[in-house]
């Protein structure tokens, strides 16, 4: 039971708050933790005076040039996969409907690796137009008065499985150095991100933040039926579209910076959900896990030295049995 | 009654050719075609050298060597290959009841290879002979989790997709850490997953064999119950049927046929669905009809692409997987858009 108290027209449970604020504390603590850590441990009080009134020397580089960048991106990439989960599962009314494997955000990892065929680099205009074009096609393809929930989703698995074959014939086409570099877009990564990519992501976050802002009370309408939702006065298509429009564009800018993370998007809505307990779109939560789940995972990239794991390997150590208990579980009660 | 997805039945052309003629047909097909695929090639063999090579054999004519080293356990493979994936497609469709269901789809060929890599780099096993059992281990293991969510009657087919889907996700997402780890198989990978038939050797033929035969038997004795579920589980009880030792057989037969295909010559993808989507409107609804042709269409469809894929015109060097890949997945695609299939 949640006991509520109205204030006004909102309804604040108090598991809500709690859930977001431990969330927020829990990322800020593994933030401090990554900015300590490394091969050159910085004391907390030292963190906070280059912060604050900036410095010089080797520990001052270290923070403000490579770990300061890297986490920042890896906050980012973790919001913007977390609510584009959030969203998609939200807006399509399934767990699974994550972008991971609708469609989007193989799209834009193929993107990232056609911009690395074709030109050498440019991963970034790859990986968001990999993702548009893909988004323009499936989305066009599901629409039938209104965007069709169950099209979207087999149309997104058939574009899924083409663009990974795509990707496949790509890997063979290169020399072996350049596949291995390919492959590491397919599975994201957060070594040597600098201030550019910060900026990429921060920005991009912020210019969809008003539209995630304006979706987010009426997806809690979307989230029974369709038809309680008219019945609440919101336009249901124009709403889908726009919720997948925000989506896509989430999608496009972690790749962009990070490559795919597996997992991290579908991770994040279920159980920012679980925590919440409620029956609203666990949008600020979701954001808050994708960004918990990223920091993590590029924590234990850092942990294991000498080879240079990717992060997307650890969200995909960490997704992968979690989706399997939580497919087993959906199937258990029925829910599948 | 049929085993039929309703919408789909109503769409079996009103005079469809019975499955006899419909067989004789897709014979007709896989012979042409696997002639054409034993002439054409780098160098155009005649059919009096293909004569020659099988009744006067000459170890020392180039034409002989090219025939029996080259041509012949290429289109052996293909053949078997498209036979175990038309079986293995048909049959997932009608245990699901689902005409999206194929073994590309629903993560079970992304299985097979995910246990070929683990192979590959834990034992350091290069023999498809050997892989194999690895490449079972990794279908069981995505089979098992998706039949559990999708052998049931009433599953909405939808997130039977998805749950492939994400499985398949899992099994890439794997896939693509340990060739991160280790750059020699990231090589020997990336040529293999693409499905080509170009390694294909009689000695690996006959050690995938077995495997092959035995999912084959499986399916037909599976395909004889399967009739009978067809009609639902409440009437398939009163006939005698033990409903999940069916549902166990075939996907030990779906295992076995994918499995076996995998090693031979990598995943590939959308044949079990075009060859049960094309052999369906001649089966009349019996399962026995169904495999049948959908192992001959299967048969054609990779034999075709083989060849297509050889042709100068499309470059020379395309693999029948990447060609069925990239024509199968706008295929499924149009399937839906064109809204018979995407409903529950």
């Amino acid at each position: 039971m949640i006991a509520r108290t109205t204030f006004a027209s909102f309804e604040i449970a108090p598991r809500v708050v709690l859930t977001r604020a431990l969330l927020t504390g829990f990322v800020l603590a593994l933030a401090l933790t990554t900015l300590r850590f490394g091969t050159y441990p910085i004391a907390t009080a030292d963190l906070l005076i280059f912060l604050i009134r900036g410095g010089d020397g080797i520990a001052h580089t270290l923070v403000v040039e490579h770990r300061l960048p890297r986490l920042m991106t890896a906050l980012g990439v973790g919001v913007a996969f977390g609510l584009a989960g959030a969203l998609f599962q939200t807006m399509l009314r399934n767990p699974l409907a994550s972008p991971d494997w609708i469609g989007f955000t193989p799209g834009a990892s193929f993107g990232a690796l056609l911009a690395i065929y074709a030109t050498g680099g440019n991963v970034i205009p790859g990986a968001v137009l990999g993702t548009l074009a893909t988004a323009a096609v499936v989305l066009a393809l599901a629409m039938d008065q209104g965007l069709n929930v169950r099209k979207l989703i087999v149309i997104g698995i058939g574009a899924n499985l083409s663009i990974a074959a795509a990707a496949d014939l790509l890997l063979a086409q290169v020399d072996l150095m350049t596949a291995a570099d390919m492959t590491k877009w397919l599975v994201g990564s957060l070594n040597g991100r600098d201030w550019a990519d910060v900026a990429v992501i921060w920005v991009g976050l912020a210019a969809l933040l008003p539209g995630i802002l304006a979706v987010g009370f009426p997806l809690k309408g979307l989230m029974l039926s369709d038809d309680v939702a008219r019945g609440q006065g919101i336009a249901v298509s124009a709403m889908r579209l726009l919720t997948a429009g925000l989506g896509v564009g989430l999608v496009a800018l972690g790749v962009a910076v990070a490559g795919p993370l597996p997992f991290v998007a579908f991770l994040a809505g279920p159980i920012a959900k679980g925590l919440e307990g409620g029956t609203r779109p666990a949008l600020y939560s979701a954001a808050m896990v994708g960004a918990l789940v990223v920091l993590a995972a590029d924590y234990v990239a850092r942990l294991v030295p000498l080879v240079l794991l990717p992060a997307g390997v650890f969200t995909a150590l960490i997704g992968a049995p979690c989706l399997l208990v939580l497919l087993v579980i959906a199937a258990r009660r029925g829910q599948i | 009654m049929s085993v039929l997805h309703p919408e789909v039945h109503s769409l079996a052309r009103p005079r469809a050719p019975g499955p006899v003629a419909a067989s004789m047909a897709f014979l007709g097909l896989v012979v042409a075609s696997a002639a054409a695929s034993l002439i054409f090639g780098y160098r155009t063999l005649s059919l009096s050298d293909i004569g020659s090579a099988l009744f006067d054999h000459d170890p020392f004519l180039p034409a002989h060597v090219v025939f029996t080293e080259i041509r012949l356990p290429r289109v052996l493979a293909a053949c078997l290959a498209g036979l175990a994936l038309g079986w293995a497609g048909a049959l997932m469709q009608i245990m699901t009841r689902n005409p999206l269901a194929d073994p590309g789809i629903l993560g079970v060929n992304a299985g097979a290879a995910l246990g070929v890599v683990l192979a590959i780099v834990l034992f350091g096993v290069s023999d498809p002979a050997r892989y194999v059992w690895s490449a079972l281990v990794g279908c069981v293991f995505v089979s098992a989790i998706v039949f559990l969510l999708g052998g049931r009657q009433n599953t909405n087919p939808t997130r039977l997709l998805i749950a492939g889907a994400a499985m398949m996700a899992v099994c890439l997402a794997s896939i693509r850490a340990i060739l991160l780890l280790n750059r020699q198989t990231l090589d020997t990978y990336r040529f293999w997953v693409l499905g080509g038939l170009d390694g294909a050797a009689v000695e690996t033929i006959q050690a995938l064999l077995p495997f092959l035969l035995a999912g084959a038997a499986l399916a037909v004795v599976a395909s004889r119950w399967l009739n009978a579920l067809a009609l639902g589980s409440d009437v398939a009880r009163g006939l005698g049927v033990r409903i999940r030792l069916v549902q166990v057989t075939t996907a030990l037969a779906i295992v076995l046929l994918c499995g076996a295909t995998v090693s031979m010559v990598g995943p590939i993808g959308f044949v079990g669905l075009v060859s049960a989507h094309v052999a369906r409107p001649f089966a009349r609804a019996d399962a026995t009809w169904h495999l049948l042709l959908s192992g001959l269409a299967g048969m054609t469809l990779i034999l075709v692409a083989d060849l297509l894929g050889r042709l100068p015109l499309l470059g020379g060097g395309l693999q029948a997987g990447v060609l069925s890949a990239i024509l199968g997945g706008p295929l499924l695609i149009w399937m839906i858009w064109r809204g018979r299939l995407g409903r529950t």
